[in-house]
């Protein structure tokens, strides 16, 4: 079986990993010797994609030309090709949740949609399209430095991330032809990298603030079990917000026109993340930018930036201390804290977290590549090769239904640790009411306006039954990797029920079906993978439904039938593993062919049945 | 008797296989997840370690590489797991789901205040309003009479689970079930008023800190 690798899929970098000998390595480029990517995507009109630094040459900016001129150069956005920076802030989101701020960077294409659009050219593109671009651009890089196709990977997401943005980073990876094995929180995966060189046991904080999102997770670390206790966050704060905010400053004297220009705005934005870093060392730098017949000078100190800086740390603070609450901890009790993330470099991040702890933190891994050693060491585990190490992650967010009168009830809460389920009973509340609508949210407030919609879904149909008769279990299920499955049972009949779950937000299958059908002319090797994948979940639904009619349906078995099934099951299942596309696709056939027979006995049995009912019925 | 998904040998329920060890995704009461006896006084340090080590054979992670069934098996098998490792840890969820398993439950949304308890509940409710409604010097004054008056509370908590783990003693040895019953409901209905006293405490306290 192929090799399984780790993706820190960030705000501003990504990284591929893998473990190589029982140690984690990233995986460089094997031109440019680069370890990170830049997170950035240009989609020219005509539809070319150009991935990292290529893409951030064409980001609408200001260039100073050989005349002395300063001009504006790059995608401006919408029909004229455009630069998306930061895709990770839009994961999961919902048209009506973009920022009014963040509205005028980009062009989009609708913003009422469950999803996301940005208008490039003549197409519109989600956000797990364009993540997996960047995933792809790792794809290839692993693959061009190992020299063997890359098929399975780890990507890790903010602790924080709510199923929808989970969702939305799996979505991400099957448009890029990759099958995901896990979701892993990133300061879980940092945690596992710094476990591996046998950090002291007990209990750790990790605080993670990034380009885009912040967590803070604290766990416990006992006989190679890392079972995480709380975590808290912010999926919206990092170190673009203390960019943004010296923009803001740089440009206030400047009219609201220009200063939302594009091209000045990105101008601005790369000034002012050049000084940021610069001021790590330095104790005061200068800006300069350069617009058309006018320049901008200022100077800035390291104490200035830190007052721009604090607000945004204060509220990460806050959330360290309320995922101490959760943990039932006080900071004393902490033993180690680590650092994750670019924007840690910052002098006044360090100082605020060793005041919180009371200790220093750890730093001694390299900050930007932690999370991608530890999704390797994740994947190592799941590939059977890295021991003892067993991750016990949790759920970050409460989840629930709404009830009588808009309020959320529980039933799972927040820190609970994955996989988890819970079964609920629900029943009608009029007679011979056939349905029973159910609406799933997630957050912390009491009432269901104020959670995030989940999805809503209808069960049923119900037989027709005095009201408060019927009783149908739902089980929520929480799999490890955070995300939501629901099943529910008719209690009486033992029946499974179908559920037509419709997401609140982000993408349906059909929609990924059919984006990825969109995509198939890019390429012949890319056509091969992404039919390979087609087959795969031919198989995995093929076998799915036979598993579940053989234990509904069990007395319409014929004698031998049964072992010839599961036979051939077996056989698919064996196969739907390997790479190999046609024996996956005729096993299918074969399997569909051999189950006709038990599914037509199948069908007759629900028609009889319906029929009889419908004499009683009659008779009554 | 149920088939197990990766070496198909038939059993009765358990969470792993009897021949391969593998999680069979069995539905298994919170005792049976863990083979332990049905006796409610528990060690949780054992507790905790049978829960890693099993964890290890069963969580999803080991599974990664298997079939379909197995992995589905091993998904609700940790979640079963999971599940019986938070109520029976905490001594308290320990004693409502006993109740539960012997066809009992707390009164319904527990409104009636034990009596002893009510001139408690009076006096902080009272306490609590007139720190809201405090101001100037009088604030760091009654915010100490609540920061001792939680002490209190902690101290009355303590005696309350003493006497739930004397209560669930005494059922391990074989106590008189009616009577057992009785107390149980008792002492955790108490103990619950003292977790709300304690939590309306709290968010005030909290209030304060961020006025």
């Amino acid at each position: 079986m192929s090799r399984i690798l780790g993706i820190d899929l960030g705000t501003t970098n990504s990284l591929i990993a893998m473990m190589d000998n029982g140690v984690p390595r990233v995986i460089a480029d094997p031109e440019t010797g680069e370890a990170l990517l830049e997170s950035v995507v240009a989609i020219a009109p005509d539809g070319a994609v150009h991935v990292g630094r290529a893409a951030i040459e064409l980001e609408p900016h200001l260039s100073r030309e050989k005349d002395g001129r300063v001009s504006a150069v790059g995608f401006p956005g919408g029909e004229y090709g455009a630069v998306v920076r930061s895709v990770k802030r839009y994961m999961g989101l919902g048209g009506n949740e973009v920022a009014p701020e963040e509205q005028s960077r980009y062009t989009f294409a609708d913003l009422s949609g469950p999803v996301v659009r940005f208008q490039i050219g003549k197409r519109a593109f989600t956000p797990p399209q364009i993540s997996a671009e960047i995933l792809a651009a790792l794809k290839r890089r692993a693959e061009r430095a190992l020299g063997e196709p890359v098929e399975r990977v780890v990507i890790t997401v903010p602790a924080y991330f709510n199923d929808g943005q989970r969702q939305a980073t799996k979505d991400a990876g099957r448009l890029a032809g990759l099958e995901v094995v896990r979701l892993v929180n990133e300061p879980t995966a940092a945690s596992l990298a710094y476990g591996l060189n046998k950090m002291a046991e007990g209990n750790v904080a990790v605080y993670d603030l990034g380009g885009g999102t912040f967590d803070i997770s604290i766990l416990s670390i006992k006989e190679g079990v890392f079972e995480v206790l709380a975590t808290n966050g912010d999926t919206h704060l990092g170190g673009d917000d203390i960019d943004h905010a010296l923009v803001d400053w740089m440009l206030a004297e400047l009219p609201d026109q220009v200063r939302s220009d594009r091209h000045v705005w990105n101008s601005a934005r790369l000034v002012a993340e050049d000084a940021k870093k610069r001021l790590s060392e330095a104790g005061n730098v200068d800006l300069v930018l350069e617009l058309p017949g006018y320049t901008i000078r200022k100077s800035l100190t390291r104490d200035q930036l830190e007052k721009f800086a604090q607000p945004l740390i204060k509220r990460s603070l806050d959330r360290c201390e309320l995922a101490l609450k959760d943990a039932q901890l006080r900071p004393a009790e902490v033993a180690a804290v680590v650092l994750v993330g670019g924007a840690t470099r910052m002098p006044l991040v360090r100082r605020r977290v060793a005041e919180l702890f009371g200790r220093e933190p750890l730093c001694s891994l390299n900050p930007d590549e932690v999370v991608a050693l530890g999704a390797a060491v994740q994947a190592g585990v799941l590939m059977g090769t890295q021991g003892d190490m067993l991750l016990l992650d949790v759920v970050p967010l409460s989840l629930g239904i709404e009830t009588m009168g808009g309020v959320m009830e529980r039933l799972i809460h927040r820190n609970t640790t994955i996989p988890t389920s819970v079964t609920e009973n629900f029943t009608t509340a009029v007679d011979n009411q056939t349905h029973v609508d159910i609406h799933v949210l997630q957050g912390e407030r009491e009432l269901a306006n104020d959670c995030r919609s989940l999805a809503r879904f209808k069960l049923g149909p119900i037989e027709a039954q005095p009201a408060g008769l019927p009783r149908i279990a739902v089980t929520f299920l929480i799999d490890a990797n955070g995300i939501l499955n629901v099943s529910a049972r008719d209690e009486r009949t033992g029946r499974e029920h179908s559920i037509d779950v419709k997401p609140s937000y982000g993408l349906t299958d059909e929609e990924i079906e059919r984006m990825l059908e969109e995509a198939i002319d890019l390429g012949e090797q890319d056509l091969e993978q992404r039919l390979l994948i087609v087959a795969r979940n031919d198989a995995e639904q093929i076998l799915g439904a036979l598993r579940k009619q053989l234990g509904e349906f069990a007395d319409l078995i014929e004698p031998g039938e049964c072992a010839r099934l599961q036979a051939e099951a077996e056989r698919l299942d064996a196969a739907r593993k390997t790479s190999d596309r046609d024996l996956i696709s005729k096993l299918v056939e074969e399997l569909n062919e051999l189950s006709t027979p038990f599914a037509g006995r199948i069908m007759d049995h629900a028609i009889k049945q319906a029929l009889e009912k419908k004499s009683v019925e009659e008779v009554s | 008797m149920i088939e197990c998904p990766s070496c198909g040998r038939r059993q009765q329920p358990r969470l792993t296989c009897e021949s391969c060890g593998a999680p069979l995704g069995a539905d298994l009461d919170c005792f049976a997840a863990f083979a332990l006896p049905r006796k409610l006084t528990i060690d949780s340090s054992a507790l905790e370690r049978a829960y890693h080590d099993l964890s290890r054979r069963i969580h999803p992670d080991r599974f990664a590489q298997s079939s379909a069934r197995a992995r589905d098996a091993s998904l609700r098998s940790t979640a079963l797991l999971t599940r019986s490792y938070r109520t029976l840890r905490d001594p308290v969820s320990r004693g409502l789901y006993w109740l539960e398993l012997h066809g009992q439950k707390l009164a319904e949304n527990n409104k009636a205040v034990p009596p002893d308890l009510a001139t408690l509940v009076f006096e902080v409710q009272e306490e609590l309003e007139e720190l809201r409604e405090a101001r100037g010097a009088d604030v760091q004054k009654l915010r100490e009479r609540t920061l001792s008056r939680r002490a209190l509370l902690e101290q009355k908590m303590a005696t309350l689970q003493g006497d739930l783990a004397a209560n669930f003693k005494r059922w391990d040895d074989g106590g008189e079930q009616a009577a057992l019953t009785a107390e149980l409901k008792s002492v955790l209905s108490r103990i619950a008023y003292l977790r709300t006293l304690i939590r309306d405490l709290d968010r005030e306290l909290e209030n304060l800190k961020a006025a």
